[in-house]
């Protein structure tokens, strides 16, 4: 079976417009959340969010951007897109060859355009918004594919929060059928109303700086981003730079309620267990992990107690949740690139906003950043409806 | 790949007493389901479902009955519960982001329909949702056939599901892709201007990688991005050579036709690269469009493989008498999206 | 102001319209029946849902879903704070 690696990130999110960017945040605890500033809503400067402090209209600025349809998703998702591709050193040949896939992820998709969505669906007036074939979830990857004319596989996943992981997985197994030689994964996600409102609704949003594993956590915060990874088979590689070794992946259905895991985190230890065994690995292999740790009553406990379940001592831990927010469909790949940049710097970066342990796991996010030997990172995504996915990235 | 059950809740007879000789005739142009009762869905969380994910979850439960448990549970949807979407949308709107009701924000994210399959049917197998607009049903066949292959002893639920909405009615509406006069299904590939009439509905297969008692055998996919009729026409005729030998010929053609004029050059392509006898039938006056109609094509044929029955009016041209043993499908969304799919008896 | 007993089948029916409660009927709630877990069976989500219901119909606000669960115990319950609380 081909051994994957990845040649090629790029990523944005409130904590950077770039990779290094973003890693530069990471190493310094620079937290990227803060009042809702840019977005138009009545939650403007009440609700901490991951917010990426650049308009709409200067993204497209700075992408040179100019159709009239474009979402904020999307750009966001070209930002990151044009990032790994650089990155990775692909020629143009090789991004539309027909063996060149594609699987983006998305949860709001042009939903960010909630205003203009709400008139068109109840079609207020006779002619429509630019923006009639930006809102589905599908036209953040097809605006790519028209843009670089990508010949081969195309898909988007949307399982909530554990999307663009689940591309990731995709992705690299498309390449080990043989139904791709390589494949460009990731996802974005923008703040939206829609969103916005919804988690509100839930009742599961902080009205502070979200505290991942903490015993006083009161929810988390949205934020925004997206982040692109490039895999390719080991034969292709040559003496082109390398991250990181894509070695295992798992994914579970938890299976308890539409809103929440359940008790004792079996989705989560599911996914975790099958990622391990697909790697052929052992639980005493793994250096750290990047939790899902959304700063939920929910989420950071049950966790806790499926890598209890799973580790018995589990290995240090982060959840950089605490400095993006909660990207929902990206941070499956905004996550998946801060692992691998752990693996490639040989590093750990600090959990912020912890003070106190959840009694009833008494688990420790890392509270400082540290260079170690990190062999083998894990990176785990659990989302809404119950869809979990771990990922194990491995030094080369 | 093999299927070896296969249900369908379309706008025509196709679950339960299945009969497609009869027509059902569209409204306003929009084909809307036959909604069966759902006796394996507890009320309590029946009462929540929108259309789609009810109507997903019931073509699937008839599938996992008498403690079946899937290995996998893939799904493809464009939209997900989009009336809910709009509901809450409109919550947002008439309260002015006040307090709101979380329920139709659950319900409306495209994968309640694999996430609802998976809890009642207390699965923690691989769980996932496609949702790539027109080729969101065929992604979800790349995956459950990538699955079988690592799993050979395994069984996958595969399906599709999406639903007309008044959110997506209007705004396709609006973009042109739902014809301006109003018509019948029964003329749908008569009418020679844009656009075609909205259809809904949900396909659910049990496939796995054994011959043996198999419905058909799903043999080969592909799929393509692009606008270009040549490119299209080149890559079908690759996949048919593909695909045929002088033993085993293709003896029906199921095309994606749709009544939309601007979209004919594509399927005239193709059709011109098959033999001028091949039976060539069409689908979609029975489903209607919508992203994820090649599930109910490919429901069609396996019923036509199983039955050995077809109804006439799927029929565009016929030119000999011969059993439908091998199926070529080829559909396009919106002119973009191409997939065919050839599906065989087994 | 409506009299206790009024109001418990106005809310009877409120709850069932708003939960979309299709297999029950208001008669069927009994006032001491337990909303959640047992009796009715309702859910987390159903206590949101519910909130909402007090603020929409009756002005009263309740921020925190825990505190809304001890309120939202049966209709009894229901019916006593709202006549203790409710602005509308």
């Amino acid at each position: 079976m081909s051994r994957i690696f990845v040649t090629g990130i790029g990523a944005i999110s409130a904590i950077g417009l770039s990779v290094a960017a973003n890693r530069a945040s990471l190493v310094e605890g620079r937290c990227g959340i803060a009042m809702l500033g840019l977005f138009p809503s009545a939650y403007s400067g009440r609700l901490p969010c991951g917010e990426i402090r650049f308009s709409t209209e200067m993204l497209k600025e700075k992408l040179k951007v100019n159709d009239p349809g474009i979402t904020r998703t999307s750009l966001l998702a070209l930002h990151a897109f044009d990032e790994a591709i650089l990155d990775s050193d692909l020629s143009d040949d090789q991004l539309c060859s027909s063996d060149t896939a594609l699987i983006g992820a998305t949860t709001v998709g042009g939903m960010c355009l909630t205003d203009e969505l709400y008139q068109d669906a109840n079609r207020k007036d006779t002619t429509g918004s630019v923006f009639l074939s930006s809102y589905d979830c599908g036209s953040v990857a097809l605006y790519l594919q028209r843009r670089y004319k990508i010949q081969g596989i195309v898909n988007t996943i949307n399982t909530a929060c554990s999307s663009s992981a689940n591309a990731i997985m995709y992705g690299a197994r498309l390449i080990r059928h043989g139904l791709a030689r390589r494949a460009i994964v990731g996802g974005a996600d923008s703040l939206a109303k829609f969103t916005i409102n919804g988690f509100n609704a839930l009742h599961i949003l902080s009205p502070e700086i979200c505290a991942p594993f903490d015993k006083d956590r009161k929810g988390l915060n949205l934020g925004e981003g997206a982040a692109f990874l490039v895999l390719e088979k080991e034969e292709d590689v040559h003496n082109r730079k390398v991250y990181a070794e894509l070695t295992g992946y798992g994914n579970a259905n938890d299976a308890f309620h539409a809103s929440s895991i359940s008790e004792q985190g079996d989705g989560p230890y599911l996914a975790m267990q099958r990622a391990l065994l697909s790697a052929q690995l052992h639980v005493d292999d793994i250096s750290c992990i990047n939790a899902h740790g959304t700063g939920t009553e929910n989420n950071d406990e049950t966790e806790c107690r499926a890598m209890l379940r799973l580790f018995t001592k589990p290995p240090v831990f982060v959840s950089t949740k605490s400095y993006t927010g909660h990207t929902l469909g990206a941070s499956g790949a905004i996550e998946a690139v801060y692992t691998v940049l752990q693996l490639s710097h040989q590093e750990i970066y600090p959990s912020l906003h912890f003070k106190e342990a959840i009694p009833s796991v008494s688990l420790e996010p890392a509270r400082s950043y540290k260079t170690m030997q990190v062999n083998h990172a894990m990176s785990n995504s659990f989302g809404f409806g119950g869809n979990c996915t771990s990922l194990i990235f491995s030094k080369t | 790949m093999y299927i070896h059950r296969a249900t369908c809740i379309s706008p025509q007879h196709t679950f339960g007493e299945v009969d497609i000789d009869p027509l059902n005739i569209s409204v306003n142009n929009q084909l809307h389901i036959i909604e069966p009762p759902y006796p394996d869905i507890p009320p309590g969380l029946l009462r929540r479902m929108g259309k789609a994910v009810r109507v997903g979850v019931g073509a699937a439960l008839p599938l996992l009955r008498h403690g079946a448990a899937p290995d996998g549970i893939i799904i493809g949807t464009a939209n997900g519960g989009m009336e809910d979407c709009i509901k809450f949308l409109n919550q947002i709107i008439k309260y002015e982001e006040g307090m709101l009701t979380p329920g139709n924000f659950v319900q409306s994210t495209p994968n309640a329909i694999a996430s609802q399959i998976g809890l009642l049917n207390a699965n923690k197998h691989y769980n996932i949702t496609h949702v790539h607009r027109g080729l969101a049903f065929e992604n979800a066949v790349l995956d459950a056939d990538m699955l079988v292959r690592e799993n050979p002893s395994g069984t996958y639920l595969l399906g599709a599901v999406d639903e007309i909405s008044t959110y997506n009615y209007n705004i396709d509406y609006l973009d042109g892709w739902y014809k301006k006069e109003i018509i019948s299904n029964k003329n749908l590939y008569e009418t020679n201007s844009p656009a075609s009439i909205a259809g809904e509905g949900s396909a659910m297969f049990l496939v796995n990688g054994k011959n043996e008692n198999a419905l058909a055998r799903l043999a080969n996919i592909h799929i393509i991005h692009t606008d270009d009729e040549i490119l299209v026409k080149n890559k079908f005729s690759d996949f048919v050579k593909k695909n045929s030998s002088v033993n085993e010929k293709i003896d029906l053609f199921i095309s994606g036709e749709n009544g939309d004029n601007r979209l004919l050059k594509y399927y005239t392509a193709c059709e011109n690269v098959l033999p001028a006898d091949i039976t060539v039938a069409r689908f979609k006056h029975m489903s209607g469009e919508f992203p994820t109609a090649s599930a109910i094509a490919t429901w069609l044929a396996c019923h036509i493989i199983e039955s050995g029955h077809f109804p006439q009016h799927i029929i565009k041209r016929k030119l000999k008498e011969t059993a439908f043993r091998k199926i070529l499908l080829y559909n396009n969304f919106k002119g973009e999206q191409h997939s065919f799919m050839m599906i065989s008896k087994s | 102001m409506m009299e206790t007993a009024e109001l418990k089948q106005q809310l009877k029916r409120q709850i069932v319209e708003f939960l979309n409660l299709t297999s029950v009927k208001p008669d069927d709630i009994k006032d001491d029946e337990p909303l959640f877990g047992e009796g009715l069976g309702l859910d987390s989500i159903d206590s949101i849902e519910l909130i909402v219901l007090l603020s929409r119909e009756y002005g009263i606000n309740i921020h925190d879903p825990k505190e809304g669960r001890k309120v939202l115990v049966d209709i009894n319950t229901m019916a006593d704070y709202i006549e203790k609380n409710g602005t509308k």
